[in-house]
């Protein structure tokens, strides 16, 4: 445990802050256009959501988790970091996971109302990652192809995803879906603070508010309100 | 390849008896221009003080650019007459970008290549030193550290045999932050090692009690690792903005607080090599430069650490 409490949050991140921009920028490189792609495809899920189509807007999100895996984290980050292939996997998984909820249909919500907390934070959520994400590292003094975007970089695709499964799912497959997200968001959050990002702080943040809005929703859901049961 | 070896160690040896035969003693300590160079116990090999270390700042992936730059840096260290390069298997791909740099610019007779072995050992020691060696693109290491004391008696082991065989040079153990000084300590008093690599700096001074006392009675060659307390010491007085004391300018040739932090480091009697990291050449050119005599004196450290305290 001492040995343990030595350590600071830079002491355990391998890399500097120049060579994670450089990575995002490469990351960009290698996959431009299709970001555009994967907007539209961020966009038209959002849609799907608004319209009620939890589970085809599910769906959607699959071939997005696939991408950034990939993309991000198999072909590009793991050069920089031992845990990263394991992120991988864990990003494969969980576009079986939208997949799978959105072909079955389990766990999906059926209310039909966005008036209550739980699901406006979902929304704005949404549009943060799919929008105002990739606007933030240009925003902050670094170059657009340093920009994270959905379906390509993992923070964005993480934020959009939590919040398509506080408007579109509940209970136990709320939180099965969320935990990737989730965990992985949060690491790279911790990642980004120990490397002095000026936006490790917004990521965290918006996690806070996310999973308080998952404990609302959980609580309400076990109440009987607010969730269609 | 062993005859490569051989001779190249051989060459590093007869340097040292030509050094130790034209100078006194002292003299190797103060000669003006040329980087100080610090005999090793075990062997007599001069070493010089300055190395370049590589946790978090050579780990680029396939990065052409940063591959690049961080070639520039090797170059740079090279050409300041540079030995010790210092990585680990923990270091991610900086094992790689050393030897796309070597690959690059060859392997000078004054490289002194130091690696480590890690958990878990499980009779993969030669396996790790193998693997490691295949990605500096060389045939043997200098020197090979256990890194962190972890599965150190297995490792030992197996490093005794590497030795033995003329596969490395030199066995070392590892630690950092002041973790586990009990054990390294124990170790260092009861194994045959020839290096010790360990946390010190002008703020971080534990080791002098013990760790470095006994490396000078055991006739161990410490490495000193994070000179700048993880860059937070010299970012620290560089943002501050104030000059290095015109007192240390005068005593020991202080221009910079790199110089400064570093000569602070490798004046110690113990301490024969400190290891700063960077990605910049104007940095890399600074940190060499501290390598330069005049060193300070024994009065002029405790000077040196009072200021530091004071700021």
């Amino acid at each position: 445990m001492s040995d343990w409490s030595s350590y600071r949050l830079q002491d355990l991140i391998p890399f500097t802050q120049e060579v994670y921009l450089r990575l995002l920028q490469r990351v960009s490189e290698d996959t431009w256009p299709l970001q555009i792609a994967l907007l539209v495809l961020g966009l038209a899920a959002f849609a799907l959501a608004l319209a009620h189509r939890n589970r085809l807007a599910l769906i959607f999100l699959a071939p997005a988790w696939i991408c950034s895996g990939l993309v991000f984290h198999l072909q590009h980050y793991a050069e920089l970091n031992w845990a990263a292939p394991y992120l991988g996997l864990a990003f494969l998984a969980q576009g079986v996971i939208l997949s799978l909820l959105g072909l079955t249909g389990v766990g999906i919500d059926r209310q039909k109302s966005f008036g209550n907390l739980p699901a406006l934070i979902g929304l704005s959520s949404v549009l943060i990652g799919v929008v105002a994400y990739p606007l933030i590292a240009p925003l902050a003094g670094f170059s657009w192809m340093q920009a994270e975007s959905f379906g390509v970089h993992a923070d964005p695709t993480a934020l959009t995803t939590l919040g398509f499964c506080l408007v579109v799912l509940r209970r136990t497959a709320l939180w099965l879906a969320s935990i990737i997200p989730l965990s992985g968001a949060l690491l790279s959050g911790l990642t980004l603070l120990a490397l002095a990002l000026p936006w490790a702080s917004a990521l965290l943040g918006m996690l806070g508010v996310i999973l308080t809005a998952l404990v609302w929703k959980t609580v309400a859901s076990a109440r009987g309100v607010s969730d269609g049961s | 390849m062993t005859h490569q070896y051989n001779r190249r160690h051989a060459l590093k040896l007869l340097a040292a008896g030509l050094t130790a035969l034209a100078l006194p003693k002292a003299a190797v300590l103060a000669a003006s221009t040329a980087t100080v160079k610090k005999p090793i116990p075990a062997s007599g090999e001069p070493l010089p003080v300055i190395g370049l270390g590589t946790w978090r700042t050579f780990n680029v992936g396939s990065d052409p650019q940063l591959l690049a730059e961080r070639a520039r840096v090797v170059d740079a260290f090279f050409q300041h007459g540079g030995g010790l390069i210092d990585s680990s298997p923990m270091y991610g791909s900086a094992p790689d970008v050393i030897g796309y740099a070597l690959k690059r610019l060859g392997k000078p007779d004054t490289l002194f290549s130091a690696e480590k072995v890690w958990s878990p050992a499980g009779g993969t020691t030669r396996e790790q030193v193998g693997e490691l060696a295949r990605r500096w693109g060389v045939e043997t290491f200098d020197l090979v550290q256990i890194h962190n004391l972890t599965d150190w008696r297995e490792h030992l082991a197996a490093l005794r045999e590497l030795k033995a065989a003329g596969k490395i040079r030199y066995i070392g153990i590892t630690t950092s932050h002041g973790r586990r000084h009990a054990e390294f300590e124990q170790v260092m008093a009861s194994e045959e090692i020839d290096f010790a690599q360990l946390t010190y700096n002008i703020t971080h001074r534990e080791a002098e009690r013990r760790l470095l006392p006994l490396a000078r009675e055991r006739g161990i060659a410490v490495i000193a690792n994070r000179p700048y307390d993880g860059g937070n010491l010299i970012k620290g007085l560089k943002r501050r903005g104030k000059q290095v004391p015109q007192w240390a300018v005068e005593e020991c040739g202080c221009k910079t607080w790199a110089d400064f932090l570093l000569k602070f480091i490798v004046s110690h009697p113990a301490v024969h090599c400190a290891i700063p990291a960077t990605t910049r050449v104007e940095h890399l050119n600074e940190n060499m430069r501290a390598g330069h005599s005049p060193m300070p004196s024994a009065v002029c450290r405790e000077r040196m650490a009072r200021t530091i305290e004071t700021l």
